[in-house]
């Protein structure tokens, strides 16, 4: 090969350079006319079930915020990855969202995992978090108050577990958990709710994620028999969990949280070993027009009723706490000064809203407004932490039957 | 909690099987690692969508898991064998670095297509469920033992191939000295298109066993990757008795370490095996020295 530079070869490097140069500038530009947000939801991993559906939600959410002619006078840019429910590749699409598309909040981190993992990097660019996790410590860990969880704490699971172990009766719990800050803390929100009430937990164990099998880990439980296992799993773990127990023949009840037994768990193991399964989920705040909203977007979107993702419901509040902020902090405000406005826009005191539009023209009038969302009532106590309402539902010949509403 | 003898051999059987299972993309990786000589990366995208392929010919019309498997082995085999013609064909003789980074290629690649077609959503193989044989509290699994056979009766197969046709016996001569090999009249290219089509089958049962037992995910595979590059070095590198071995070896410890650590840390235990093997016995346990020139 020849090694002299040609005339054309300069001209080339030269040109390259130039576009290099130039081309951050055109990425970077910031549009005074726009206000960037990014989305991580988990596409992909353990919660796949959800994720597009959320990914949707938020897209349908931004798409209403634009064409009533934005939020404080800009339009919402909306830029996607996926999280894929692990925590490292969520930092480097995080990293990619805040770094290189420049935006101003990320929406819908779900695992806990990906959050605790998000937030530092989050913190850091000054930006808002938002997600629909559970670990406690996302409450504490949130020091700059930009961190707002649509999610009931896994605390609050847990006590919400305890509460119904009580109700029915149950004497010898026993918990298993997924090792991460998700399943430890529904089990350990469990135990501290149920030791509280003078219970004793009989067995309690941590299982890996990814193995083809837990037999191990159902043996040591249910050598201590217990009469109702608590779990905070996820959809595959306990795909297998429930399979492996139900061959080796004790019975037992089971109580999960929801974001695991769901329509998918019951047509992975079959009527026959689901039967009977209690499943506890933060029920949407169903009878609100906010949710009737949501649901029908979410119909047009994905085909589905929105009653068969709550997660979605809680992406769809997201995209509309921010609008209604950036509207309540006016045109051309900080990103500080929009997350200021938040609690401002949902919590009580104030006319309540249900819709953008609606909560656009009353801010425009100078009136308070108390957003309801489509998820809960959507009022965020001082670690930016909301309190829904549980559902407990049974399965009943392949159904997930709604038995009981509690408030904790 | 006290340890009965029960529980021990419980924990055996537990241990026996999960490494049965892993035994078979081991095996797949230290075919090509001793043949193809690189590590490839694609071995557990090979198996998830072989599982898929499973998956796909159940769902066509209710048909028998032997069926399914059938399919599985037929799609192991040709996705195989076709990114063997397309990309690591290509890369013969470079240095073994270009064909393991084009290996992770291959895996983002086929799980991609996977997705897109095939969406995020588990899938599980629909046999019955059938509760346990119970001798005396040790629990013995109808599907494992079927688990169990099936896995043995490929390696039984493989190494049958292996030593017994021509076909293996020019694969095990490219495997100690290709030059030797080629100089000998050895066409390394129908070699190399049966050990690639040997790898996907091996490939498609290691993912059908592991749907039937637990979920068939688009991260099957990937996730199965690491355990499987332990048990080769374990084993020894190119050996495919040391595959089968180091796999056991591995789940078996693993499993019996639960009731001394707990279940979170006994991944943990398989990795510290894997470190004692490797301070003791460098070339693992049934892999051959080779001295660096």
């Amino acid at each position: 090969m020849s090694t002299r530079i040609t005339r054309r070869d300069v001209l080339l490097a030269g040109a390259g350079l130039a576009g290099a140069c130039a081309l951050p500038r055109f990425a970077f530009a910031q549009d005074a006319g726009t206000f960037r947000v990014g989305t991580l939801c988990p596409i992909t991993g353990a919660g796949s079930p959800y994720g597009s559906g959320m990914q949707k939600s938020i897209e349908a959410m931004v798409a209403e915020v634009n064409a009533a002619g934005g939020a404080g006078g800009r339009k919402l840019e909306l830029f996607s990855e996926d999280g894929q429910t692990k925590p490292d590749a969520a930092v480097l699409a995080a990293k990619k969202l805040i770094e290189v598309n420049k935006v101003q909040a990320i929406f819908g981190t779900w695992s806990s995992g990906v959050t605790l993992a998000v937030m530092p990097l989050t913190d850091a660019a000054g930006i808002i978090e938002m997600n629909c996790s559970g670990a406690p410590v996302i409450s504490t860990q949130d020091t700059k108050d930009l961190v707002w969880r649509f999610q009931a704490t896994n605390d609050r699971f847990g006590q919400a577990f305890a509460v119904i172990a009580e109700k029915r009766g149950y004497k010898r719990p026993a918990t298993m958990a997924f090792n991460n800050a998700s399943g430890i803390g529904n089990a350990e929100g469990f135990t501290k709710a149920w030791t509280k009430k003078g219970g004793k937990v009989v067995a309690s164990v941590v299982y890996e994620p990814n193995r083809a099998s837990y037999r191990t880990e159902l043996q040591q439980v249910l050598a201590q028999k217990p009469d109702v296992i608590v779990t905070g799993s996820y959809l595959p773990d306990s795909t297998i969990l429930l399979r492996e127990w139900y061959q080796t023949g004790q019975p037992v009840q089971w109580i999960m949280p929801g974001w695991a037994a769901n329509p998918d768990l019951v047509k992975a193991v079959g009527n026959e070993v689901i039967d009977g399964l209690i499943s506890v989920d933060s029920v949407s705040n169903e009878n609100a027009a906010s949710f009737k909203a949501y649901s029908d977007a979410y119909q047009k979107a994905t085909g589905k009723p929105g009653s068969t993702n709550v997660y979605a419901a809680m992406t769809w509040d997201m995209v509309m706490c921010l609008a209604l902020a950036m509207e309540a902090a006016g045109p051309g405000a900080s990103v500080t000064q929009i997350n200021a406005k938040i609690r401002d826009v949902a919590n009580p005191d104030g006319t309540k809203v249900y819709t953008f539009a609606e909560g656009k023209k009353l801010l425009g009038e100078k009136k308070k407004i108390n957003y309801e969302g489509a998820s809960s009532r959507l009022d965020f106590d001082k670690y930016g932490d909301v309190t829904p309402d549980f559902g407990v539902f049974v399965v009943e010949k392949g159904q997930l039957v709604r038995r009981d509403v509690i408030s904790i | 909690m006290t340890i009965t003898l029960v529980d021990v051999v419980n924990l055996l059987i537990n241990g026996s099987i999960d490494g049965l299972l892993i035994a078979l993309p081991t095996l797949a990786l230290t075919l090509v690692m001793g043949i193809a000589r690189f590590p490839n990366a694609a071995t557990g995208d090979y198996m998830t969508v072989s599982a898929y392929a499973g998956i796909g010919v159940q769902a066509l019309g209710g048909a028998s898991i032997l069926l399914a498997g059938l399919g599985a082995i037929a799609a192991g085999a040709a996705i195989s064998v076709v990114f063997y013609l397309w990309v690591f064909r290509a890369l013969r003789g470079r240095a073994p670095v270009a064909s393991l980074v084009a290996s992770i290629g291959v895996a983002f690649f086929g799980r991609s297509m996977l997705t897109l077609f095939a969406g995020h959503d588990q899938h599980t193989f629909s046999i019955p469920l059938v509760r346990a044989w119970n001798f005396g509290g040790i629990r013995v699994l109808p599907t494992d033992l079927y688990v169990a056979g099936v896995a043995l009766l490929v390696m039984l197969l493989l190494f049958a191939l292996l030593h017994l046709t021509p076909i293996g016996r020019q694969m095990r001569a490219i495997a100690d000295n290709p030059d030797l090999a080629r100089a000998c009249g050895i066409r390394s290219g129908r070699v190399l298109l049966a050990l690639w089509a040997t790898v996907g089958a091996l490939c498609a049962l290691g993912g059908m066993m592991f749907g039937i037992k637990a979920v068939v995910s688009p991260e099957l595979g990937w996730e199965l990757l690491i355990p499987a590059f332990a048990a080769m070095i374990v084993g020894g590198i190119g050996s495919p008795i040391g595959a089968v071995a180091g796999a056991v070896l591995l789940g078996i410890a693993s499993e019996l370490s639960v009731p001394l650590v707990g279940p979170s840390y006994k991944i943990a235990v398989a990795f510290v095996l894997l470190l004692l093997v490797l301070l003791l016995r460098p070339r693992g346990l049934f892999g051959k020295a080779i001295a660096a020139r």
